[in-house]
């Protein structure tokens, strides 16, 4: 603050005109547009000692009666910050901490007292020397300002299109490891599914459905500055770990607000990435004179597992009908349930010992451990007249319920903004995160997943197969499947840490030149440095060597440097003004990543370090984009009820050839404030909101458009070479999406009731899609550019406060979603479907379909004649055509909110629901291919005719084993592994109570929160019977709904204590 | 202060610029990739070879216990020692065909860059008889497959209709007539070939035995033109030692081990993948001298023992095959329940933890030889042409002597078996061969079968089941028992026919239906491909 102090006195030169001050900010957007600024404008050295600024302020006129005075909020306390002007404009300050204001004003001036949240009010001084001003909360929202594309603020009314804003209270009280997954059910068109992978785990988020192909997460703008969200790896059918995204990082209680911007003129401004939607995050930061103050948050979390199985328990493990009888023949049914029935006799297991052949009440759930997450938060903040900043410090410890797995994560946040000049603001955000995640669970396929303890018989308790592993150190494999894991042995010995450390910086500075015209340079900078540590132990059952290891090593970075001008001017006095912004961005992203493995297994056993190989395979990947844009943002408003909005901007992208690499995109908007003009009883603030938007779009991978060959590991020293799979399209140009929007947001009853309610359409034209083709045209994939989606839905958010006593308040908030998806084209002529991901069976899989919504879920459904009958080959029934069985992005979803306050109690509670989607489970195929599901029971003792015929005509007679036919039957019917998704869950409760000052008296604090917190406490609804209908291995949209082999579903407890120390 | 702020802002600026003014071409140019200018299309053949030749899992699951050369009791190799699913089950149906084409293209795309190019020539027709040799392997398994229009991603094509197989081999066999007849010594010989180093009178030799090979498998369905090609392919000249063999020598330290290894030495295959009954019982009952190079019985007893990866005891005397179609359940298929089981190999007493092994004193492949991570991935031998062109002789086709090509055979094979190893730790002593192909002369009235037998064991002893299992559909030896075991999907028949990988359906569904249509009894395992008539 000293900085600034000196600064108040210095005296400056006055001399330099305002307009070389302008033609300074044009030749720095001219360098960031990147545009051929010539030299010949004028030597920087020129301009800089020719430059000085007009810094003269308080240039305050001898007034005639000096008044002091007081501003305090609706419950008395004092308000710092508030602006206190006089009506005439010229003479203003803000209350200190205090909420105490002193100005010397005309006797006769009126004051203008006005906050953000606030209605303004008007005092006249009459003569007074002091005032007391007691605010009233502005209930109408009627100048709510919200945050716009590229940081813009806009008054809420005057914006075309929709948003929602959630506060960071309701993200950081109970606490998700992933920010991302505490969106859930609480803003219309938003759905988040988080990943089953334990702590730290990505979320896929879908604004508006299934925007495109490729049906990424929206962007995250940070502080105004695009910020990496890459997933940086996940599980397939083939297994893996999930690495966490980039939003996952983020901590809660850094948090202000986080604003969706749903539309696509909303996010037109950030061009191609926005075009799944944009999500603003707004960090803490100081308020102007409010003094120091300091801020503690804690909080406390247990997870515990939920058991969703229900498993038959009549017969135990074996095989056809038999208890093992042998070490050997115990291992061979390890995982199987297809023995005798459960009669408490000693059977011998794979390990040789013998246990009861009876139910065991040491069932999987108790494999896993209590997990609990401790996050502490210390903030420091505050601000002068001239500056604010805010400090924050954090970690969070989070023990998955998996052994031997968690999360650390150290967050540090600076947010500083300062007044340089009266006119020249600057802020630096600063956030620095560094974060381990030991030994991340491998999900979906068995090698190394803690997971199959899932997957035991009725009679095998969990803990036989402890400790996992001989004194040698060598797996004991329970199954003859060496390819499932012993989980013990997979959640002591395998190892897969993913460290990163992140800086996410912005820096910005903004000169006003007048009241109507500003200038701003942004720099934002997201580097994120980030390794992956996988070790196959030694040991290790499906193995033939002494392990595997291989680490990776690389650099994400995305640089963004912008430039914008803003002007705002009143065209006709109190009828029409413009507000118009134009500017220019360079955005660049590299990916730098090393990675080195180890070749033919560890030399010496059970040391796990790359330089115990004979020898190491290393690969490198770089890969850089850039996207140079301009663009402009132009609003009319007349008078206070109508504003018309018009962007527009052009792209070019590195990702695509010369001349095939640029694209203007445009967009219109209008709103329009009806409550104003004409009068209607009851409702306080009407709006209608109507817009049209294109926004463009690239390929997801550099150098696609480029055929390339590469140098192999050579072979005997005779070399060898290669090329991608991939098929590269010389021709690709970007991608159109196009949205049509009308809403309207009412307000009733002062604020009691409100409603806000969007349709939207949107399509996007030529998509480039990576395509799925068979090998045999000597390719795995493609790239062409002939998708099609739509998506139309609508949004409802109706909220209100129900009851208001002066004790007592009950505000319920409602919000829904319909989208309906359609896939219009796919791969253009033929329309072929787009296959996904699949599911270790590998008996269906999730496609693209044209017609039909995406993803579809492909399965196998039962052969039958014309008479529909099924039709059976060796008494096992025979699987149909492949057909499209439902789409696994839900329909329709939403959120209920109530929160309840009496006195100084608040009590909040969330409930979501989910609808239409289906779900692929790996799980319900595996209990039936493995005896366990309940549907097995039948046919046990007799062995199973199935109803049907065989495909001569002829009645199936064949009696089957129960183990074989329903193996068989399986392996052949997928249908049966596709279950409906739906659920309404009781997402969260928090029961908070607040000490204020009057209990806290002379302690050193001015306000302590504690609250109470459940997380998915219950599920109301579902239609699953052995799984979590949202359980999934990875947030792909290719494998959205696919699950298995995962991670229980957890239930959250825990407590959440927030000190405020006295300022 | 003000000064310092615009200075740093403009010097922020300026850093920019001077980043940004590089061209985009330039930021989307792939620097760890190269094009095909700078690029030496020898690289592809290399990789097409070893990535070809090594099979591991594309031949164990499945060909091999179909055709009985090797049994096991573990489940995973259900699909192939029982016909039944296991593991992925279907999942496995791709292995073949997926890496044929991934083999395919490579070799494809050397064809396409040193198109038009003269000096090149070699390098262009010895792709072509790679393209064939890969192409017979996978239409041998699934009959109709892409052929004409296959590969032609690029061009446009990404649904290729399927050839028939007759079009496949018509068009196999004019391709490889051309392409041996257009190799050129004189000119510039291929620089990264795994097979010969660059020898093109070697490859015209493979070219005119892998038109032997093709030729022969058209015996039944059209002789005549079988007996063209076989005599055109031996009057051009055919292999004519072991040196002519075609085979690539892995390089493990480099990370392209044996994937044969690879597979067996997981713990559960190394304790449970056996030599089957009829192929140890066949070699005993011939005192063949291969037996002690190929097979041995753990050292040692007991679980542990027979998952300790170091030899075992090769004696000749002591080695018995594991019969298909038994497993460890406890049931009637335990293989406690087969016949003349020879017990289990006890547990060790001294062994903590350990149990018996139910299969433990069966034979299994030999630890020194087949667990080898560089063992040779053999493809084609002199000895398999030999055994052709006898059986060709036999037919009364103009081949040469049909006793004398037998006779080099059986030398060749035993002879070829130190080619499996660095160590040649498999080579088989030069006097008992003298002995055994001395006792062992072709008696025409039994030709048919001791050519094949031997033709058996041979592609057996090398790993080559692909070609083990395809010889067995071709020319009925040996005559097999199909194992019967409940959940079957051949219905208690040995499988003829691998079925189309599952994806097929959806990337290429008109094609893949059209080909489905023309199979009699539809996609399955039982279905017999165009040469394989009964």
């Amino acid at each position: 603050m000293k900085i600034n102090q000196k600064l108040q006195g210095a005296q400056l030169k006055q001399s330099s005109p305002k307009l070389r001050v302008a033609a300074n900010f044009a030749f720095a957007s001219l360098l960031f547009l990147n545009l051929d600024a010539s030299a010949t404008v004028l030597a920087p050295n020129t301009l800089l000692t020719k430059t000085a600024y007009n810094t003269t302020f308080t240039k305050i006129k001898i007034a005639d009666i000096r008044i002091t005075g007081k501003v305090l909020d609706e419950t008395g306390q004092p308000l710092a910050g508030v602006s206190v002007k006089t009506k005439t404009g010229n003479i203003g300050t803000v209350t200190d901490a205090g909420g105490s204001f002193t100005l010397s004003v005309p006797e006769n001036a009126i004051l203008v007292i006005s906050y953000i949240g606030y209605s303004p009010q008007e005092v006249a001084v009459a003569g007074k020397t002091s005032v007391s001003v007691r605010l009233q909360p502005n209930n109408k929202d009627l100048n709510e300002v919200v945050v716009t594309a590229l940081g813009i603020k806009k008054e809420a009314r005057k914006v075309g299109y929709a948003l929602t804003t959630v506060k960071g209270d309701d993200l950081n009280i109970a606490k998700e490891t992933n920010v991302a997954t505490s969106l859930t059910g609480r803003v219309a068109g938003l759905s988040v599914n988080g990943n089953s992978g334990g702590p730290g785990s990505s979320a896929r988020i879908l604004l508006r459905g299934v925007t495109s192909f490729g049906a990424s997460s929206p962007l995250f703008v940070i502080n105004g500055v695009p910020m990496d969200n890459t997933q940086r790896g996940q599980s397939s059918e083939w297994g893996g770990a999930d690495y966490g995204d980039g939003i996952s990082n983020i901590n809660p209680d850094d948090i202000e607000t986080m604003t969706v911007l749903k539309g696509q003129s909303a996010s037109a401004l950030y061009g191609s990435r926005a075009a799944n939607g944009v999500i603003l995050i707004t960090t803490k930061g100081g308020k102007k004179n409010s003094g120091i103050g300091v801020e503690y948050s804690s909080n406390f979390q247990i997870d515990q597992a939920v058991d969703n199985t229900d498993f038959q328990d009549v017969y135990g493990q074996g095989e056809f009908g038999l208890k093992p009888v042998t070490a050997a023949g115990a291992l061979s049914s390890g995982s199987l349930g297809w023995g005798a029935k459960l009669d408490g006799s000693q059977v011998i297991a794979y390990n040789g010992n013998s246990y009861p052949y009876s139910k065991t009440d040491d069932n999987y759930l108790k494999f896993y451990r209590t997990g609990h997450t401790f996050t502490n938060t210390v903030s420091v903040d505050g601000g002068n007249e001239n500056g604010t900043f805010r400090l924050s410090a954090a970690n969070l410890q989070a023990n998955s319920i998996v052994p031997n797995s968690g999360l650390n994560r150290k967050t540090f946040n600076f947010n500083g903004s300062q007044a340089i000049t009266k006119k020249l603001n600057v802020n630096v955000v600063v956030n620095y995160i560094d974060e381990l995640a030991k030994n991340k669970a491998s999900l979906s396929d068995g090698p190394g997943n803690p997971n199959n303890v899932t997957f035991l018989a009725a009679n095998q308790a969990q803990s036989i197969l402890a400790p996992g592993f001989d004194a040698n150190g060598k797996e004991l494999t329970f199954t003859n499947d060496t390819y499932v894991t012993n989980p013990y042995f997979a959640a002591e010995k395998f190892v897969t840490n993913i460290g990163r450390k992140r800086f996410i910086s912005s820096m910005q500075a903004k000169y006003d030149f007048t009241d109507w015209i500003y200038a701003q340079i942004r720099l934002g900078y997201d580097n994120s440095n980030n390794t992956a540590l996988r070790i196959e132990p030694t040991g290790t059952g499906y193995l033939s060597n002494n392990g595997s290891m291989f680490q990776t090593t690389g650099q994400l970075t995305e640089l963004n440097s912008d430039v914008l001008i803003g002007v705002k001017h009143d065209i006709v006095k109190d009828l029409l003004n413009f507000d118009l912004s134009a500017g220019g961005n360079i955005r660049k992203n590299t990916n730098d990543t090393y990675r080195i493995e180890g070749v033919n297994g560890f030399i010496i056993p059970n040391f796990y370090s790359l330089t115990n190989f004979g020898s190491r395979n290393s690969s490198y990947t770089y890969s850089r984009t850039q996207t140079n844009s301009a663009y402009y943002t132009a609003d009319f408003n007349f008078k206070t009820y109508l504003t018309l909005s018009t962007t527009g901007r052009y792209d070019v992208y590195s990702t695509l050839k010369d001349g095939n690499n640029g694209i203007f995109s445009p967009s219109v908007s209008g709103s329009f404030n009806f409550a104003e003009l004409a009068k209607i009883p009851g409702l306080d603030f009407g709006k209608l909101r109507v817009s049209y938007a294109q926004t463009s779009g690239e390929p997801k991978d550099a150098y696609g458009t480029d055929v390339y060959y590469t140098v192999n590991n050579s072979v005997n020293g005779v070399s060898a070479g290669g090329f991608s799979n991939q098929l590269p399209n010389l021709f690709l140009k970007p991608f159109t999406l196009k949205e049509f929007e009308v809403g309207t947001e009412l307000k009733f009853l002062k604020g009691r009731l409100t409603l806000d309610v969007s349709y939207f359409a949107r399509k996007t034209n030529n998509e480039i899609i990576n395509s799925t083709i068979d090998n045999s045209t000597g390719y795995t994939n493609r790239y062409i550019a002939t998708g099609s989606t739509q998506n139309r839905g609508l949004e409802v958010e109706l909220g209100g406060t129900v009851i208001q006593s002066n004790d007592f308040t009950w505000a319920p908030s409602f919000n829904f979603t319909y989208v309906k998806n359609k896939i219009l084209t796919t791969d253009g002529g033929a329309n072929a479907d787009q296959t996904l991901g699949t599911y270790r069976p590998q008996n269906a899989n999730l496609a693209l379909v044209a017609g039909l919504p995406g993803p579809q879920i492909m399965a196998y459904d039962y052969l039958r004649d014309a008479s529909g009958n099924i039709v059976y080959a060796n008494g096992i029934p025979q699987r149909g055509a492949l057909k499209a069985m439902g789409s696994t992005v839900p329909k329709i979803y939403g959120g209920f909110t109530n929160n309840f306050s009496y006195k100084k109690v608040s009590l909040s509670i969330l409930a979501d629901y989910r609808f239409g989607n289906k779900v692929l489970s790996g799980t319900n195929y595996y209990s039936i291919f493995r005896g366990l599901n309940k549907m097995t029971l039948e046919g046990r003792e007799t062995g199973v005719v199935g109803p049907g015929v065989n495909a001569n005509g002829t009645p199936n007679t064949t009696n089957l084993r129960a183990e074989d036919y329903y193996q068989g039957l399986a392996r052949n019917i997928s249908a049966l592994n596709v279950l409906d998704g739906s659920f309404i869950k009781l997402r969260q409760v928090s029961l908070g109570y607040t000490f204020g000052k009057e209990t806290l008296g002379r302690s050193p604090f001015s306000a302590i929160t504690l609250s109470l917190v459940g997380r998915n406490l219950w599920t109301i609804m579902k239609h699953t019977d052995n799984i979590d209908p949202e359980s999934t291995f990875s947030t792909d949209i290719r494998y959205a709904g696919i699950e298995g082999t995962s991670l229980p579903f957890t239930r959250t407890y825990g407590f959440n204590l927030n000190i405020k120390f006295k300022k | 202060m003000k000064k310092r702020f615009i200075y740093s802002s403009l010097l922020i600026a300026g850093t920019f610029l001077a980043s940004c003014t590089k061209d985009f071409t330039d930021i989307n140019t792939d620097p760890n990739k190269t094009t095909a200018t700078l690029f030496n299309p020898n690289f592809l053949l290399a990789q097409s070879q070893v990535q070809f030749s090594n099979t591991g899992y594309d031949q164990l699951l499945f060909q091999s216990m179909w055709s009985q050369a090797l049994a096991s009791t573990y489940d995973y190799y259900g699909n192939g020692d029982k016909y039944v699913f296991r593991g992925s089950g279907q999942g496995y149906n791709g292995r073949t065909w997926d890496n044929g084409y991934n083999a395919a293209t490579l070799v494809f795309e050397m064809k396409n860059l040193v198109k038009g190019n003269a000096a090149q020539s070699n390098l262009d027709n010895v792709a072509s008889i790679m393209k064939v040799l890969i192409f017979q392997r996978v239409t041998d398994a699934y009959g109709d497959i892409p052929y004409s229009e296959a590969l032609l991603a690029k061009e446009g094509n990404v649904t290729p209709v399927y050839d028939t197989q007759r079009a496949i081999y018509t068009s196999m066999l004019s391709e490889l007539e051309a392409a041996v007849a257009a190799l050129d010594v004189a000119k510039a010989k291929p620089t990264s070939d795994l097979f010969y180093g660059g020898d093109i009178a070697q490859w015209k030799k493979l070219g005119n035995s892998l038109m032997v090979r093709l030729a022969m498998r058209l015996v039944k369905v059209d002789p005549a033109t079988a007996r063209t090609y076989v005599e055109k392919a031996y009057a051009s000249g055919t292999m004519t030692s072991i040196a002519d063999n075609a085979k690539v020598q892995p390089d493990n330290a480099n990370g392209n081990g044996s994937s044969n290894a690879a597979a067996l030495l997981v713990n559960d295959d190394f304790r449970e993948v056996r030599w089957s009954k009829p192929l140890i019982d066949y070699m005993k009952s011939n005192n063949d001298p291969r037996i002690s190079a190929i097979a041995e019985i753990s050292t040692g007893t007991g679980k542990k023992a027979n998952e300790a990866q170091i030899a075992g005891n090769n004696t000749a005397s002591l080695q018995v095959g594991l019969p298909n179609g038994y497993d460890l359940s406890g049931g009637a298929t335990d293989v406690s329940r087969a016949p003349a089981y020879p017990g289990t190999s006890p547990a060790d007493a001294s062994v903590a933890g350990d149990a018996a092994a139910p299969v433990g004193k069966y034979s299994r492949p030999r630890f020194l030889v087949y667990d080898d991570r560089n063992s040779i991935n053999m493809l084609l031998t002199y000895g398999e042409t030999e055994l052709l062109l006898a059986e060709a002789a036999t037919r009364g086709w103009n081949t040469g002597v049909a006793a004398t090509h037998f006779a080099n055979a059986l030398r060749a094979n035993m002879l070829s078996l130190a080619q499996l190893n660095t160590t040649g730790v498999a080579t088989v002593d030069a006097a008992a061969i003298t002995a055994y192909v001395a006792s062992h002369p072709l008696v025409p009235a039994t030709a048919l079968n001791q050519i094949n037998m031997e033709y058996w064991v041979e592609t057996a002893s090398t790993f080559n089941f692909n070609e083990n299992w395809s010889n067995w559909r071709r020319s009925g030896f040996p005559v097999l028992t199909p194992v019967t075991y409940a959940g079957q999907f051949t219905n208690g028949t040995i499988p003829r026919r691998i079925q189309y990988k599952l994806n097929l359906a959806s990337t290429n569904g008109v094609n893949y239906n059209a080909a489905v249509s023309r199979l009699t009894g539809g996609d399955t395992f039982t279905a017999r491909v165009w040469w394989d008539v009964q």
